[in-house]
């Protein structure tokens, strides 16, 4: 980790806790998590079902607030954000790829590439522009008029990919990118997310899959609600 | 503007993405606003022909008439009964006639045995009445100074007794009146405020006087045309202006009051018939929170992405209510045009003139919309109350 401590912390969680339900039903899904995230990292957060990776996620994506414990993303303390500006900080600084792509199937893919740029007072023009480009760095340019039933899993998840990068976003979150593809899909989307992460932005990868966590430059593995590991494999 | 531009634009794009469900969106605001511009607009319609005679002949028509407090025969007005009534500052014209009776009149003498039962009315006349009354001739002339003074046996006729006697426009003929041979030189159009007047007979007043009365001429009615602001007070005014110190009472009347009362929408149908619109309209509106409901249920995953994508709640909840208003304002603008054709539609069969008033067109696109902001305010808040880690089903 000495390399990547030259790189600014993108964000930081210290004591993260999280439980549902209270009194005796109460569930620690997370207990006392502290983790980093920095510019320039390719992580991966690896574990069983029911190992509190899923609401490491929630969190990670400010989706959701810790029971206890303090997340700052981008030097901001988003724990202490109402869920009004805490969304704002979310549509800047983080994009989402989902298991499930969640394209909006009414819109083609310049359509839904573009959602993420809505209402941040964008020309059109420009708005079109910019998720234009972003279809062309996926190599789906030439399908963006296409909706999402006519298009393979592959594409629909690069296409999901493209709306994850258009707000250029300082975290990419992928929660199990691969978990609905073919090997040959899913190699591509590996491939495309290990080249996105650069000396501003760091890719996390949620998975249960040992593979794709291993093809990761970092690994923290967690069970039981809490990590257990955090290594550097590359 | 730009964030405005967004809201619009995926307003239309959902709507456009689900046609049949829109479509049925639009139905209830559109029958509804429809019904109530058709309910008001054809019961106006309805009286349409009326309202518009009203407009037309104006409601400053007062006639004021003669009439004995003992039961007397033939009671009379004042000799100077116009100049009374033109102190009064509020009338603008006046013109005295006098109602004849037992005189026959006959246009030719197969006829006689007809109009000794039915007597065409004779009206002794001064040169002014038709343009108090404001009605033109349909041709030839009316009764003027020289027919007055000279007391020249020149008769006028109704347009209805010309077309009796197939009177031909600018053709002189003779008509017997009471034994004496008249000139007819001229046809009056018809009377609308005064039906009589269309089978009438009109001489001047001082060849009625020698060839009829025995005694001086006295009217016995006048038609005075007032400030059309000021009917009422100007027809008591006129009452007492007259009457003041002469022996009989005097009756006014405001000619277009029975008109206009017939031209009185019936009330009573026209509350029914949009109380059914509205009733129409709020099951609409239910109808719109219902499938609007039932929609959020559907985009859940879509909301959820959204709100990753970082659009917040306020967003989502006003992204579902624009839809709404969308339909409001489609709906309401397309029902006011299925208005409007129900009535042109009704009011051609029925042979109605078209009457809408201009307010209901605004008021039934209003009424749309608010109701179309008031169903969809339950579902946006439903839309923007969902949390996206519930809806993505992540993990």
């Amino acid at each position: 980790m000495q390399e990547s401590s030259t790189h600014e912390v993108l964000m930081q969680l210290d004591g993260v806790s999280r439980c549902y339900g209270s009194g005796e039903a109460t569930v620690w899904a997370l207990r006392d998590v502290s983790l980093s995230i920095r510019s320039g990292d390719f992580v991966s957060i690896v574990g069983p079902s029911g190992s509190g990776k899923s609401t490491m996620l929630g969190l990670l994506g400010c989706l959701d607030v810790p029971t206890s414990g303090t997340i700052t993303v981008g030097g901001v303390e988003v724990t202490r954000l109402a869920d009004g500006p805490r969304t704002l900080v979310r549509g800047r600084s983080i994009g989402f790829v989902f298991q499930q792509f969640h394209l909006i199937p009414h819109l083609d893919a310049l359509g839904n590439v573009e959602t993420a740029l809505l209402y941040r007072d964008l020309r059109p023009a420009e708005r079109r522009e910019r998720a234009m480009a972003s279809l062309e760095r996926v190599g789906l340019a030439h399908r963006g008029d296409h909706r999402p039933v006519q298009l393979s899993g592959g594409e629909q998840q690069r296409v999901a990919l493209a709306r994850a990068l258009v707000t250029e976003p300082k975290i990419l979150l992928a929660d199990e990118p691969t978990g609905a593809l073919d090997t040959k899909n899913a190699a591509n989307v590996m491939e495309i997310l290990g080249g996105l992460q650069s000396e501003e932005r760091a890719v996390v990868i949620v998975t249960h899959d040992t593979g794709i966590a291993n093809s990761a430059a970092r690994k923290v593995s967690m069970l039981d609600g809490r990590i257990v590991s955090d290594e550097v494999l590359r | 503007m730009n964030v405005f531009r967004d809201l619009v634009r995926v307003a239309m794009t959902g709507l456009l993405a689900r046609k049949i469900r829109t479509l049925l969106l639009l139905l209830g605001p559109m029958i509804g606003v429809a019904a109530i511009i058709a309910a008001v607009g054809l019961t106006d319609s309805a009286k349409g022909d009326l309202k518009a005679k009203v407009a037309e002949l104006g409601t400053n028509l007062i006639e004021a008439s003669a009439s004995s407090s003992f039961g007397g025969q033939n009671p009379t007005l004042p000799e100077d009964v116009v100049e009374r009534a033109l102190t009064v500052t509020t009338v603008e014209s006046v013109a005295p006639i006098v109602e004849l009776s037992n005189i026959i009149v006959t246009p030719y003498e197969e006829a006689r045995e007809k109009y000794e039962t039915v007597p065409i009315p004779v009206v002794a006349v001064t040169p002014e009445l038709p343009d108090v009354l404001e009605v033109p001739l349909v041709g030839g002339r009316w009764i003027n100074d020289f027919d007055e003074q000279a007391g020249a046996r020149s008769a006028v006729i109704g347009v209805g007794l010309a077309r009796e006697f197939g009177v031909l426009p600018e053709e002189l003929r003779t008509i017997d009146i009471g034994g004496h041979d008249y000139t007819v030189v001229g046809v009056l159009d018809s009377v609308q405020l005064e039906p009589g007047f269309d089978t009438a007979v009109f001489i001047p007043f001082s060849r009625a006087e020698s060839d009829f009365l025995d005694d001086d001429i006295l009217p016995n009615k006048i038609y005075a045309r007032v400030d059309p602001n000021r009917v009422d007070e100007s027809a008591d005014a006129l009452t007492t202006a007259i009457s003041l110190g002469g022996p009989d009472e005097v009756k006014t009347d405001v000619k277009s009051e029975a008109l206009e009362l017939a031209a009185q929408s019936d009330r009573q149908l026209q509350l029914i018939v949009v109380s059914m619109g509205l009733l129409a309209i709020i099951v609409g509106g239910l109808g719109i929170a219902n499938v609007m409901s039932i929609s959020v249920i559907q985009r859940s995953a879509e909301i959820g992405i959204r709100r990753a994508l970082g659009h917040t709640r306020r967003i989502i909840a006003v992204q579902f209510l624009l839809e709404a208003i969308v339909v409001g304002v489609i709906g309401g603008v397309f029902g006011v045009l299925l208005g409007m054709l129900s009535i042109f539609i009704g009011a051609s069969i029925a042979g109605w003139v078209f009457v809408m008033a201009p307010w209901l067109a605004p008021a039934g696109i209003l009424l749309a919309i608010t109701i179309s902001v008031m169903a969809g305010l339950y579902p946006a808040r439903r839309a923007a109350r969902l949390e996206p880690l519930e809806t993505l089903r992540l993990g």
